[in-house]
């Protein structure tokens, strides 16, 4: 048990039975009354988010979660499967659960898996990660100005905007959250 | 912007005054931690100070004297709240006080006051939506706070949206819940927000009505954050004295046995020959980062107290 207070962004709990990870917290004090947080969980089994008010001093039931490393190895359509690299035992966990994912992941990569007994939380992804361009339209002449920006398909399947200059087969890295360019990268 | 709210009271004849951050006693508020300082008198015994939450205790003892209507910009320090994006234990509060006035006469001069601040935020420009408690409560949960005037039946209500609420808890904290939980969340963000009329169960120093279960007491929100607090103060010393008496007994039941300081009070506050006025207070660390369009306090503060602390880990 620990109290809502202390619960953060991260922290999973136990609420009727099912696991939910905190993805928002923040502190409310209303005028003349106690504190309070306001809580937005996220059921890792269903995707759905629960809004939450709690007194601070209210006790919630916290479930001890371990990060595991997981190599992931493809998707089918319906779940990804990936495998524990030490004991090479394989799970899968539904695509559903974590959408995008299937276009931020790189097969056979490693990734931290955040895990309570035998269910996935949550799938750790570097906000940064360098990527292929697999598809890019060249610059036609005199669009290679800055701020002309163009579609380009990353390896992963993933879409976003590129500048002009970048070219089929170049590496460039994105920022995972807002799924945007950030740079191009040399090698 | 801390020029353009003195011009705005100086021209209106308030008095700037200046009111002590130290404290031998405090108005007793069970919801405020307070910090605890002392007054070490060489070869008399020491004295146990407290660091203001506000300067309300002062500036009423002003008002009381007949200093007529006066305002202050001073830092205030409330403990134990946590470190979110708009709260810093110490903090900058603006608090005016109007004699003669009440709390409607308030709402016009905090208009005013907002029209007169420099603002990159449009919405600090725009009318006020003045809605009552008990309204934006049935527009927002179709509960009737009239119908739910004890415990029991506020419980109920609080159950019925799907919220838990351990056994015996007090009115008010059921009532918060269900504010923070459908209604505060759910505030207008296009123009700023005065909610009137709070419940009587809530105790504070605002008259009461004396045709309907609330106070004559406000609160702005801007941008959907709470930034001023107002009151038709009370003048009736049985209900000052009362209020202290409760407060306090409620304050020493909670925190007996706990590391919370229980600060001393005056019961002379209860004398004071308490003027008709009414009083605003405006947390402007928070009306700062609205006119902003910011949404937390942290880039407005030089030194937050959440990066002192992490410095020394």
């Amino acid at each position: 048990m620990i109290k809502a207070g202390q619960i953060e962004k991260g922290t999973a709990l136990l609420i009727k039975g099912q696991p939910f990870l905190c993805i928002e917290r923040e502190f409310v004090n209303p005028g003349k009354g106690s504190a309070f947080v306001r809580l937005k969980l996220k059921s890792p089994a269903t995707g759905q988010t629960l809004s939450e008010t709690m007194k601070s001093q209210d006790n919630a039931e916290d479930i001890s979660i371990e990060d595991r490393d997981f190599q992931y190895l493809y998707n089918d359509g319906e779940n990804f499967s990936f495998m524990n690299t030490e004991n090479y035992e394989q799970i899968e966990v539904p695509m559903k659960s974590f959408p995008d994912y299937e276009y931020l992941m790189k097969e056979g990569e490693s990734y931290r898996v955040t895990m309570w007994e035998d269910q996935v939380l949550d799938i750790q992804i570097p906000s940064k990660v360098v990527y292929v361009v697999t598809e890019t339209e060249d610059a036609v002449r005199g669009d290679t100005v800055q701020g002309v920006t163009k579609d380009a398909v990353l390896e992963t399947g993933l879409k976003i905007r590129v500048p002009g200059f970048i070219k089929q087969g170049e590496k460039v890295r994105v920022n995972t959250e807002t799924k945007e360019y950030i740079e191009r990268v040399n090698s | 912007m801390y020029r353009a709210i003195r011009s705005f009271f100086d021209e209106r004849g308030y008095l700037e005054v200046f009111t002590p951050t130290l404290s031998p006693s405090l108005i007793p508020e069970p919801t405020i931690k307070s910090f605890e300082t002392e007054f070490i008198n060489p070869f008399e015994e020491r004295m146990k100070l407290y660091m203001i939450p506000s300067p309300e205790i002062f500036m009423k003892e002003m008002i009381a004297n007949g200093s007529g209507s006066i305002y202050q910009i001073s830092n205030c320090f409330r403990n134990s709240e946590q470190l979110g994006d708009v709260h810093n234990p110490e903090f900058s509060m603006l608090e005016y006080y109007s004699v003669g006035m009440d709390e409607v006469d308030s709402i016009k001069l905090t208009k005013e006051l907002l029209n007169a601040i420099p603002s990159e935020n449009e919405n600090l420009r725009k009318p006020f939506l003045v809605t009552t408690m008990r309204d934006i409560f049935l527009e927002k949960t179709k509960i009737d706070l009239d119908e739910v005037q004890d415990e029991k039946e506020i419980r109920k209500a609080a159950e019925s949206l799907g919220i838990h609420v351990p056994g015996n808890e007090s009115w008010d904290d059921t009532f918060n819940r269900i504010f923070i939980n459908n209604v505060e969340c759910d505030i207008s963000k296009d123009v700023p927000v005065v909610i009137t009329d709070y419940p009587k169960q809530i105790e504070c120093l605002a008259k009461d009505y004396t045709d309907r279960p609330y106070k004559k007491r406000w609160e702005m929100y801007i941008d959907g954050v709470e930034v001023a607090n107002c009151y038709d103060e009370e003048t009736d010393k049985g209900k000052i004295k009362g209020y202290y008496v409760k407060e306090y007994e409620k304050m020493e039941k909670e925190r007996k046995g706990t590391d919370d300081v229980i600060p001393a009070v005056d019961m002379a506050f209860a004398d004071l020959e308490m003027k008709k006025s009414s009083g605003v207070a405006i947390g402007l660390d928070r009306l700062l980062m609205t006119s902003l369009s910011l949404t937390e306090i942290r880039p407005l503060l030089s030194f937050p107290l959440s990066d002192m602390l992490t410095q020394d880990n």
